[in-house]
């Protein structure tokens, strides 16, 4: 492909697989922000959405096969179970930016970091807590949180950053080296086929000079059956920026497909 | 599906996920300029016979750095000491002049080249200048090239009295460039405010025009802005107003020695591509003609510069190397309104291993009538 469609086509998966990243379905059988796995054997795969797959009843992996090219990534949850009426589950979030951050680190068009600055080996972790209690016979509400750490070769230059939203709170990580998150999730169903998500995430730096980035989501789904949905939405934004606060309100749009491996359960 | 199409399609997308807020802020015609004033307003001087006028490109601060675009280094981005220290130099040499108008183009006020400091607040919070305006000719959320990221810079004008009816008037966007590249590109601008000056008023209007022509362009746009620049000052003559105008005019005097092969050119990307003016020799005679052709006074007569061009030359891509060229400019339509003597191309600002700018001030008094 040429080069001058690549770098936009980079940049626009990018910026669809970050915003997507959280979007889920809205109950047990399709993947969700929620404290359940994906049930053995199934997977699913959106077009901006990474590749989910449950390999035991407790056990999902997930990972953007398309971004593995650029940003290697690779997330497990693990349920661990009930009681009290919540739902227990953890997971946890790798990758590695490095290769996506020297691309985008560029002369010309499509730089979105100065070619003069150095980028060092960047490893993210993220771990999370889950937990979620069902409200009434169609809602679920999941309470989560959870901390990154970060490991590095070397300093990150301060104007090693991409200031934009949704990018810049989770660059911030890169640069400080840790970074705390907390949010709550909410999935119910409306009316036949359609079901809502809304959630709302907070990311702290502390130390960091704009420490504080604000995000919510609002979705309607529209399920076909449970091996294809449609999301449409948006995400609203509010952070500190090198040049001050600013709000974004992003459009948001996916299409997930889904199947069941044979002979695994 | 054509090249284009795919493209611009690929851009919608892209520009579609950044919402409801435009990358890029465009501008009416004529749009009303940004107001700025000093933390702290000095003393307002009374009724003057006498003003010192000023003009600085100041290159965003950016002082000697060798910046991508001149081809002599690969910055982009500089620091935050970097930008004060820069600055403090600027203002330095502002208040070493000490001018009463001080015409500024490339003031960056939210830039991430130049860690987002507003720098025309802060030039109005270190001198004695308590007013200024200001006027945008690149304002984007986003440029998405060499990790450059947000920009606004522009053109002000600063004054120790208060400015009026400040006015913000487009200039021709560049013709030879794509579309996605034209929407990422400057807007020039002319910006023009009136002096609330002791003695003046609506009757009798002191006005002040800074411009800043284009610089790279191949297509005639560099013309067009400097037509356009004229004809407002012909504007204003017109009704009996009186005008101090000038800037950074990207063009050498008539009869200047040399028009092209300048030594420090370096760009080879004809995006960059800016001195070659062999073919532009007569573009400013207008400004120089005859009062009864329609000239004006010229702060540097034209006599002067021809018998010296090096002596103003206000221009280098390497500017600790000494300047190469004029491209910095006064006029008014007072006839024999400049102070005999009295403009001073401030070249000290440029000297081995420091420059404040690729610019030098240019300065010259005005007797008012």
């Amino acid at each position: 492909m040429n080069e001058r469609i690549l770098r936009p086509v980079v940049v626009a998966v990018v910026l669809w697989a970050v915003c997507l990243s959280t979007v889920r379905a809205e109950n047990a059988t399709w993947s969700s922000a929620a404290a359940h796995t994906l049930p053995k054997g199934r997977w699913e795969i959106g077009l901006f959405q990474p590749l989910r797959y449950g390999q035991t009843d407790h056990l999902e992996w997930s990972t953007h096969p398309i971004l593995n090219l650029v940003i290697p990534n690779l997330s497990v949850k693990i349920a661990h179970g009930d009681g009290a009426g919540w739902q227990l589950a953890t997971r946890h979030q790798l990758h590695y930016p490095t290769p996506l951050l020297r691309l985008v680190r560029r002369e010309g068009t499509g730089g979105l970091i100065a070619p003069d600055l150095d980028i060092p080996a960047i490893l993210f972790l993220r771990s999370e807590l889950l937990l979620t209690r069902t409200l009434g016979s169609s809602r679920q509400l999941t309470v989560k949180g959870g901390a990154a750490l970060v490991a590095k070769t070397g300093a990150l230059d301060e104007r090693a950053t991409i200031d934009l939203p949704i990018i810049f709170p989770r660059m911030a990580a890169y640069r400080q080296g840790y970074q705390v998150n907390f949010g709550l999730d909410l999935v119910g169903k409306l009316f036949g086929r359609w079901g809502y998500g809304a959630d709302m995430d907070v990311f702290l730096t502390p130390g960091f000079d704009q420490p504080f980035a604000f995000e919510h989501k609002g979705l309607a789904l529209w399920r076909k059956n449970d091996r294809f949905q449609l999301l449409l939405g948006y995400k609203l934004t509010f952070g500190d920026y090198p040049f001050g606060e600013q709000w974004h309100l992003l459009p948001l749009l996916d299409l997930q497909w889904s199947r069941k491996r044979q002979g695994r359960q | 599906m054509s090249f284009w199409f795919r493209c611009h399609l690929l851009v919608a997308l892209f520009l579609l996920q950044l919402g409801c807020q435009p990358l890029v802020t465009t501008f009416d015609d004529i749009e009303t300029a940004v107001d700025y004033r000093a933390s702290s307003i000095g003393a307002v001087p009374g009724a003057v016979d006498t003003l010192l006028i000023m003009t600085w490109n100041i290159k965003f601060g950016g002082g000697d750095i060798d910046f991508w675009f001149d081809c002599w280094g690969d910055r982009v981005l500089m620091t935050e000491d970097e930008v004060l220290d820069n600055l403090e130099g600027v203002v330095a040499k502002v208040n070493q002049v000490d001018p009463d108008i001080l015409l500024l183009q490339e003031v960056d006020v939210d830039s991430k080249r130049s860690v987002y400091l507003d720098q025309l607040q802060y030039i109005l919070d270190h001198t004695d200048l308590n007013y200024g305006v200001f006027a945008s000719m690149w304002q984007s959320q986003y440029v998405p090239s060499n990790g450059l990221g947000r920009v606004n810079t522009g053109n002000a004008i600063l004054s120790r009295w208060p400015l009026d009816n400040a006015e913000r008037i487009a200039l021709a966007l560049r013709s030879d460039q794509d579309s996605l590249t034209r929407y990422f590109y400057l807007r020039r601008n002319i910006l023009k405010a009136t002096v609330d000056l002791p003695g003046y008023g609506e009757a009798n209007a002191f006005h002040v025009v800074n411009v800043h022509t284009a610089a790279f362009s191949q297509d005639g746009t560099k013309q067009k802005h400097i037509d356009r620049f004229k004809e407002e000052l012909d504007k204003i003559a017109g009704s009996g107003g009186l005008f101090v105008a000038g800037g950074d005019l990207n063009e050498i005097p008539p009869n200047a020695d040399k028009t092209f092969n300048f030594v420090d050119s370096k760009c080879e990307d004809g995006d960059f591509q800016a001195d070659d003016y062999s073919g532009e020799t007569d573009w400013l005679n207008a400004f120089y003609a005859l009062p009864a052709a329609g000239g004006y006074s010229p702060a540097v007569p034209l006599a002067n510069f021809q018998g010296d061009n090096s002596a103003y030359f206000s221009h280098s891509t390497n500017p600790r190397a000494g300047f190469k060229r004029k491209l910095d400019y006064l006029f008014t339509n007072r006839q024999g309104g400049w102070v005999p003597g009295s403009a001073v191309t401030h070249q000290d600002i440029s000297s081995a291993g420091r420059a404040l700018s690729d610019h030098a001030p240019v300065s010259v008094k005005l007797v008012l009538p």
